[in-house]
């Protein structure tokens, strides 16, 4: 009780201070916030009022929309972890887009708030973020992420909420359709998918490297990894191949030379290696400690200059499909400009991050709104948006890029360097 | 000949996990629970080693014992800050592992925000390139951590069971109260297990830094470690030694001649295994429940 009292004159004491300050500073700025706060309140009661109980919740960003508020785009993805390497250049190449569009007027005439949390890479974490945005910050799209799983996690968010997500680096076929002949009407993407990486590779090995016996290493507990390797299986058998050994890991796995020693029993031409670059890294060298002299084959998880200072020599000789060349004359300018804001290293997630903003942008100005149902519908019916990947026009029926190229990057001399640009195949 | 590398794999691998499970075991022999931190100690040491490598610029000489005693430095506020009060209060066990558990987190977090989520690779300061034997390949930084764990663990069981420090631990580890009656001050005694099991994790660090590479999360690595030392018997050196080796095997030959994807589920069986048919472990003595 005595404890209640003191409490109780502390809050007496500080109302009172607070009134006084109200009482002294009566100017005009805040009396005009005031009002401006009033109006909302009461535009807001004049708009829910009349509507119908039955199509209450959904929708507020519409509502609320006025010229003068930003538009609130959401991003999640991974700043720590793993993947965060990918993850801050991917944020940093939104902010930078962002940043460049606020500083030329916006779009529809109206600031961008960029609003982006860290999932740690994680997809429960993804899941709980992708919420926050929609329902809290009341973001009209939300951009990323970087991994099949995670934006696969957070999909039915969107088809609740019906607002669109555009992933950027996710390219397992399930993203968009959770089975061939379903599709998530809210979730887009702007790269390749995996069946596409997969028969690249494939292709790749027995075309251009003339190889007959291929083995392959995967990640079992990810959804892109296996993915890939069961593409590039389905492909080289078609054109003939031979597989002589498929062997798994688990994420967060760093020693791999049993699998290794199988393989290299095998004795493969190729070894396909879809996963991310540390365990590429740790499984290459560790391949040629073995003595294992069969070329490695990586995806679109290989490229990040980490995995030159890890793998050094292991790599030396590998070649890797990306989306494109990170040094490609047309980025030029984005990586100047992104070293020169953020004084890091320029990974290929800026250049998706870049792309991403133009198709929302594009789709933004052809609803001539923010409300997200508009740019979902914007999304599907607008035109092709020339992106530094080319040109991206999204496919009504499966929300995946049409016609999207894919770079093969070989690694001489310790660095990467386009080998060759690998048309769209249908 | 495929066989014959795969058991080198698999001790390769278990001589890491030993250094690990020493540590687990170590402290599990004193405060009777395992201490969940014992990885992010592990981790940090590896740490301690590379920055001062890359920071610093020492010799390896030099910046091998500073990340040394750095782990067990850490181990030792560890358990002042974080086990001590709980021990004074005696609590029951659990509150010492649910508290470890936290510690893991923080120091994971810490790292994260402090030092980077990224990977970092130690400058080459082992040989890494292996000697090849017809088509056998051993890596000479596996003969030189072999050779290193043997070391530490002779001197470790030296210190245990040899000298009269050690006499404390093992009285110590008998009976708290009794080893205080007898003159014995409980609380430099844990201090000192704490010391020499971050000094392990940290040689185990380390190496492991240098074999594999290093990053926040790598601490989780130590749940196989836990595996082993459950195996070999919670709270017993030798028993340590043993289960790191026979699950290095088992994993290596699990994934060489069952499935390379069903490896893990091979080590959790083996621990279930034992728990079931032998709870004190291979070597162990104690039979009371494992937390």
């Amino acid at each position: 009780m005595r404890f209640y009292g003191k409490e109780r004159r502390r809050t007496k004491i500080y109302i009172q201070e607070t009134i006084f300050e109200e009482e002294k500073n009566v100017n005009p700025a805040k009396l005009l916030r005031f009002l401006l706060v009033l109006m909302i309140l009461v535009g807001q009661a004049a708009c829910a009022s009349p509507a119908t109980p039955t199509q209450a919740p959904e929708a507020p960003a519409a509502a609320t929309e006025s010229p003068s508020e930003p538009i609130k785009i959401g991003w999640f993805g991974a700043l720590s972890g793993d993947q965060a390497v990918w993850g801050t250049a991917e944020r940093n190449g939104f902010q930078l887009m962002f940043e460049k569009i606020n500083a030329a007027g916006g779009i529809l005439g109206r600031q961008v708030e960029f609003i982006n949390y860290d999932d740690k890479g994680d997809q429960l974490e993804a899941v709980n973020v992708v919420k926050r945005l929609i329902k809290e910050d009341k973001v009209v799209a939300v951009l990323g992420s970087n991994s099949s799983g995670r934006n696969i996690a957070v999909a039915p968010i969107g088809e609740e909420a019906h607002v669109p997500i555009i992933a950027t680096y996710a390219t397992n076929p399930k993203v968009t359709q959770p089975t061939p002949d379903t599709l998530n009407q809210y979730t887009f993407r702007v790269c390749f998918t995996d069946p596409y990486q997969g028969a690249v590779m494939a292709n790749f090995a027995f075309n251009d490297l003339k190889a007959t016996k291929a083995a392959v290493l995967y990640e079992i507990s990810s959804d892109y990894s296996v993915g890939v390797s069961d593409y590039f299986k389905q492909e080289w058998a078609k054109l003939g191949g031979e597989l002589v050994a498929a062997e798994a890991f688990k994420t967060g796995d760093v020693e791999f030379r049993a699998q290794l020693t199988k393989i290299k029993d095998a004795n493969p031409d190729v070894i396909i290696m879809p996963f991310l670059y540390k365990e590429v890294a740790l499984a290459t060298k560790q391949a040629r400690d073995l003595g294992i002299t069969a070329t490695f084959i990586g995806g679109d998880g290989w490229p990040s200059s980490e995995l030159l200072t890890m793998a050094g020599e292991a790599v030396e000789g590998s070649y890797l499909v990306d989306h494109t060349d990170v040094n490609m004359e047309q980025v030029k300018d984005w990586r100047a400009e992104y070293k020169a804001r953020y004084g890091m290293d320029f990974e290929v997630n800026a250049i998706m991050a870049h792309d991403a903003v133009l198709v929302l942008k594009a789709a933004i100005e052809k609803a001539g709104s923010t409300d997200p149902e508009k740019i979902k519908i914007a999304l599907e019916t607008m035109g092709a948006v020339e992106g530094y990947t080319g040109s991206i026009k999204i496919d009504p029926k499966t929300h995946n890029p049409i016609g999207k190229s894919a770079a093969i990057i070989a690694i001489t001399d310790g660095k990467f360097s386009l080998f060759k640009v690998v048309a769209p195949m249908q | 000949m495929v066989i014959l590398q795969q058991v080198i794999n698999g001790i390769s691998i278990g001589a890491v996990y030993a250094l690990i499970a020493v540590g687990y075991s170590l402290v599990y022999s004193i405060l009777k629970f395992s201490n969940f931190a014992h990885g992010g100690v592990m981790m940090l040491g590896s740490y301690f080693g590379f920055l001062a490598l890359t920071i610093l610029h020492v010799p390896f000489w030099l910046a091998f014992p500073l990340a040394i005693v750095g782990a067990g430095l850490l181990a030792v506020a560890n358990e002042r800050i974080a086990y001590r009060p709980i021990r004074i209060r005696n609590s029951p066990l659990l509150y010492l592992m649910i508290s470890s558990l936290g510690v893991s987190i923080f120091l994971e977090n810490f790292t994260i925000v402090t030092i980077g989520p990224n990977f970092r690779t130690f400058p080459p300061v082992l040989p890494t390139t292996p000697i090849m034997l017809g088509t056998i390949s051993i890596g000479r930084l596996d003969l030189i951590i072999l050779a290193i764990t043997a070391v530490s663990l002779a001197l470790l069981t030296w210190i245990i069971y040899g000298s009269k420090i050690g006499n404390a631990i093992r009285a110590t580890s008998y009976s708290m109260r009794a080893a205080s009656l007898m003159g014995i001050n409980p609380d430099w005694i844990v201090a000192l297990v704490f010391f020499l099991a971050g000094a392990s994790a940290g040689i185990g660090g380390v190496l492991f830094g240098i074999k594999y590479t290093v990053w926040p999360q790598m601490g989780n690595l130590t749940i196989k470690a836990f595996i082993a030392a459950v195996v070999g018997g919670l709270g017993s050196l030798p028993g340590a030694v043993l289960g790191a080796v026979i699950l290095g095997i088992t994993e290596t030959f699990a994934a060489a001649f069952v499935s390379s994807a069903f490896r893990d589920l091979f080590s959790y069986a083996l621990m279930i295994i034992i728990i079931l048919v032998r709870p004190g472990g291979l070597l162990g003595k104690i039979t009371e429940e494992k937390a």
